[in-house]
């Protein structure tokens, strides 16, 4: 090795030493001859839109968060449609030519049918995410987006077409607003609304950072900017809402919200919220219900339930996030996902209010140290019955590359399955093609899109065309597909509890609901039973007011259903039949 | 660093040992391993009973012992003859030296002792003492000892290379700076002063006179020296993966530097192989069971397998390197509270924030600790000065100075 002194004064000004390619080596090949996951090109889906991300010479960092994305029925056919969020019109952006959000019908034969332009939801502003509910309980859902700017309420009109009623709801939210999330945080039967809000970036000189070690500048790390108080929203039952956050621990919780899900973390019939918070530490907000003064309380416990910070005491860059009952206890456990050697967390519901991170012990950390994950979600995506794990990752700088041979802007999706041992494990490498490709994700949504009772999932990519994949692991498995229909409670039915037995093995799952990254997921639930051939006994328990408690029996299985409080049950389209009234 | 270790320099007997055995080298280690194998080896063929001898011949025989490497034999003539003259402080630190060269670290900082109490101003037991406490991992003390010597001797040139030593594994680099910068000068061709003082310029981020040192690394041609500085420049710049490559090459050029592997370690657990990471962390702790670095990153990687007994041993190794090291005693602090030790977890963390009042993350463990006490108040008191930390450090960010 002979290195010169214009070698090493290269080097040392960090100019950008030579790098060295190396190919990523690829896994194993799935043996099956369906991989578990697969791409649904757009020449097939006819999902032609593509994220436009603005990005600029000066790096403005609100081009680099999204977009989000989400599965929902806006038509109300009982085939789940798709919704993809895009930027727009901003303080330091000037769109040359259109850029809109869409809205894809299900043709109901794998492909979709733009309809952006007739439902007149292609949005205004820098948009960011996007929140479905049936906020107004007529049993049609309706779209919430966020933005960098003002965010948008458009109402569902039941034909096909939507209202942007923003104004007189009083939900223009201002700022930088990510992830939101529809729940009814005082079991009043109506939906209330969490926006979780970013960073101060009102400032009329927008911050560059720069110049990198390539001399351009690059995407500022959130930490340079100033936190922000997220908004909490109470429905009023007539078309309103009224901004509840103020006086609150919700308001006094200054964070760099970009992922919120609603869930019950101690079991008390009251939907708490756990927000992921970029550079700062995350919120965990207890539902503890009405206090004297009329006001609803809330209580921040993240630090002491050991979900606020790493184990070492500091604050993460947390982004998407989850909630689900990963090891059937019957306890809410957490996931958040944080930027590169950070190591995402896996956090297990100690029953207490407190939590345990094994991500560990489940090599989640392991898998994730040179990762950055926006998208997720915990799912039984082979319906064994056991919740597994979907991750959508990239890292946030466009020019990580240039500097760094192990952190890539674009990274590979991952999956992880749930063994017998109860233990995550990441079978990626074997899941198919899709895998082994990198990507700059962003939002994930999950929805069984050709009701064939295996979900699917959407990814969104920045600045580029979203990923529809196909999912193929459920074949052999047995499932129950539910829409769910409040009567009292919330229509969505978000907080209710399913209870089912097959085979004589009970599980339970929460209706969670937000989680993932900007996105949102088909509100059904599809409940895996492996090989057994029928659901023995299923109960719902259903949110505030009532606490009503439905029970069934001797379901059929491989079809979906859709159960209104109150017991009545009907058949809903599926891949393997009609649609008909039970 | 791990080659430049002085153990070459053990044991400067008062005018038994010449001077040309201090001669610099890059593989010293090596050396006094092999020493002291052929210590032991002459100690187990050593006469089970010696005639008993006078004063004087004991101490004459027990110094030719030494000459001859026999250190085992020499040791009882000495502790004989020292039991009839207590006060003869040569002898005290010749026994001393003895003893270090057989590894008896503990009974040789003893008669060191003795020696230096007897007589303060005797420099080559300072010396001696200072290099019993550099290879007994107990850094800090060897320093202390070393700037006294320095202070006593600004001329000892040895004394001075093992301070810059002791000081770059402390992570001092300026004072690396300050006592090896005026030496460059003196010895400009000096390979180990070169490296050490480069690497302080370039862990201090001081490019331009870590550029002229680096040029005199690189005149020798391929070396793991050159590798090494060149991977430090690159983890510097967190080219990671370029580092590892670097560091790669100085492992393969000198398996036997310490230092090597673990910035190999270092680089290979930054670019995702945790695995081979930790083989090399391994790999510089045998070469240097005291390398601060190794014991305090697989301590870590133990802690996070919970595996919290070994993490304690690599822990308590790195105190001993680096005594009162506040990121050591937090993660001693975290096994407690990991184990719902939660007083001796309490504990230490009160001590932390009191010694080290802006140490966030102990604030933030101990307010967790707290809660776990059922001392809510307690708990909101810490979050609150977490809270004010955080303000005050968000308050000098760029963003939010532009608004």
């Amino acid at each position: 090795m002979r290195l010169t002194r214009r070698d090493w004064i290269r080097l040392a000004s960090s100019c950008g030493a030579a790098q060295l390619l190396v190919p990523r080596m690829f896994g194993q090949q799935a043996a099956a001859s369906k991989p578990l996951f697969a791409e649904v090109p757009p020449s097939a889906s006819g999902i032609t839109w593509v994220h436009e991300n603005a990005m600029s010479p000066s790096r403005y960092l609100p081009e680099a968060l999204g977009p989000g994305c989400a599965f929902l029925d806006f038509d109300n056919d009982g085939w789940i449609d798709i919704f993809l969020v895009n930027s727009g019109p901003s303080d330091f952006w000037k769109p040359t030519k259109p850029v809109r959000n869409a809205l894809y019908k299900n043709n109901r034969d794998g492909t979709f049918t733009d309809v952006t332009e007739k439902a007149g939801v292609g949005g205004a502003y820098f948009g960011m995410g996007v929140a479905v509910g049936d906020y107004d309980n007529d049993g049609w859902p309706d779209i919430f987006v966020t933005s960098y700017g003002k965010c948008i309420l458009y109402h569902n009109n039941h034909d096909g077409t939507f209202t942007d009623v923003t104004s007189k709801a009083g939900l223009a939210t201002p700022g930088w607003t990510t992830s939101a999330v529809w729940f009814d945080y005082d079991n009043d039967g109506k939906l209330d609304l969490f926006v979780c809000s970013f960073v101060d970036y009102s400032g009329v000189k927008k911050l560059e950072c720069g110049n990198n070690q390539i001399g351009r500048n690059y995407y500022c790390v959130p930490r340079v900017f100033k936190p922000t108080p997220s908004f909490l929203y109470h429905n009023n039952g007539d078309g309103t809402f009224t901004e509840v956050s103020k006086g609150t621990a919700i308001e006094q919780a200054l964070g760099k919200g970009l992922g919120v899900v609603a869930t019950d973390i101690n079991n008390d019939g009251r939907m708490d919220l756990f927000v992921a918070n970029d550079t700062v530490q995350n919120f965990l907000f207890m539902n503890r219900g009405s206090g004297p003064n009329g006001r609803w309380n809330w209580d921040e416990i993240a630090l002491q339930a050991g979900v606020g910070f790493s184990d070492a005491g500091r604050p993460r860059s947390g982004m998407g996030l989850d909630a689900a009952d990963i090891n059937g206890d019957g306890w809410q456990d957490l996931f958040v996902a944080n930027v590169d050697h950070e190591m995402f967390s896996v956090y297990q519901n100690n029953k207490d209010e407190t939590f345990r991170d094994v991500a560990q012990e489940n090599g989640v950390a392991r898998a994730t140290q040179l990762l950055s994950g926006w998208g997720m979600k915990y799912f039984d995506y082979d319906n064994d019955g056991l919740v597994d794990l979907f991750l959508a990752n990239g890292h946030p700088d466009d020019m990580i590359d240039s500097y760094s041979m192990h952190v890539k802007y674009r990274e590979p999706l991952l999956l992880f399955h749930q063994g017998a041992d109860g233990k995550l494990h990441d079978v990626s490498s074997d899941a198919g093609p899709v895998f082994h490709r990198d990507f700059a994700a962003r939002g994930l949504a999950v929805g069984d899109f050709d009701n064939d009772g295996a979900v699917d999932v959407l990814v969104g990519l920045n600045g580029g065309a979203p990923i529809l994949l196909r999912n193929n692991a459920a074949a052999g498995n047995n499932w129950l597909g539910i829409k769910l229909e409040g009567d009292k409670a919330n229509r969505d039915a978000i907080g209710a509890k399913l209870i089912w037995t097959a085979s004589g093995k009970t599980r339970t799952r929460l209706k969670n609901n937000g989680g993932s990254y900007l996105s949102s997921h088909d509100p059904r639930e599809v409940l895996g039973i492996g090989p057994a051939t029928k659901i023995e006994q299923l109960t719902i328990q259903w949110p505030g007011p009532s606490t009503r408690v439905d029970k069934f029996t001797n379901l059929e299985v491989n079809r979906y259903v859709h159960i209104r409080e109150g017991g009545e049950i009907s058949e809903m389209p599926s891949a393997k039949g009609q649609a008909k009234t039970g | 660093m791990g080659w430049l270790r002085p153990s070459h320099f053990f044991s400067t007997l008062d005018g038994i040992i010449p001077s040309s055995m201090y001669k610099r080298t890059f593989v010293v280690a090596l050396l006094f391993n092999l020493w002291n194998l052929t210590a032991l080896s002459q100690a187990q063929t050593r006469a089970q009973s010696q005639p008993v001898l006078d004063p004087q011949q004991l101490v004459q025989d027990a110094i030719q012992r030494q000459r001859a490497g026999d250190l085992a034999g020499a040791v009882p003539e000495y502790q004989e003859f020292l039991k009839l003259h207590p006060e003869a402080t040569a002898i005290h630190s010749n026994l001393g030296a003895a003893l270090a060269g057989l590894g008896r670290y503990e009974e040789a900082v003893a008669e060191y002792r003795i020696a230096l109490k007897q007589s303060p101003r005797l420099p080559s037991a300072r010396l001696n003492l200072a290099l019993a406490y550099y290879k007994m991992g107990r850094i800090a003390d060897a320093a202390a000892q070393l700037e006294k010597v320095h202070i006593e001797d600004p001329s000892n040139h040895q004394a001075l290379i093992v301070l810059g030593d002791a000081y770059l594994r402390m992570g001092q680099n300026k004072d690396v700076i300050r006592v090896l910068a005026p030496e460059a000068k003196n010895y400009p061709d000096d390979l180990a002063i070169g490296y050490m003082l480069g690497t302080a310029y370039i862990r201090n981020k001081q490019v331009e006179p870590g550029q002229v040192l680096v040029d005199r690394i690189l005149r020798n041609g391929d070396s793991a020296e050159a590798h090494l500085m060149l991977g430090t420049a690159k983890m510097n710049i967190q080219d990671f993966a370029g580092a590892r490559d670097e560091f790669a090459k100085a492992v393969a050029l000198n398996p036997n530097l310490s230092d090597a592997h673990v910035l190999y370690a270092g680089a290979l657990h930054l670019t995702g192989d945790s695995e081979q990471s930790s083989k090399e962390y391994q790999a510089g702790l045998a070469q240097d069971p005291y390398n601060f670095e190794a014991n305090l990153q697989l301590g870590a990687n133990a802690r996070e397998e919970h595996d919290y007994g070994r993490a304690e041993q690599y822990f308590k190794r790195a105190l001993e390197t680096r005594p009162g090291d506040p990121g050591v005693l937090y993660q001693l602090a975290l096994i407690d509270a990991d184990q719902s030790r939660l007083d001796p977890a309490r504990q230490k963390l009160e001590a932390l924030v009191k010694e080290y009042p802006d140490f966030t993350e102990a604030h933030v463990s101990l307010s967790l600790v707290y809660y776990r006490l059922k001392r809510p108040e307690d708990g909101k008191r810490e979050h609150a000065i977490v809270q004010r930390l955080n303000a005050e450090a968000q308050a000098k960010q760029p963003g939010v100075k532009q608004q």
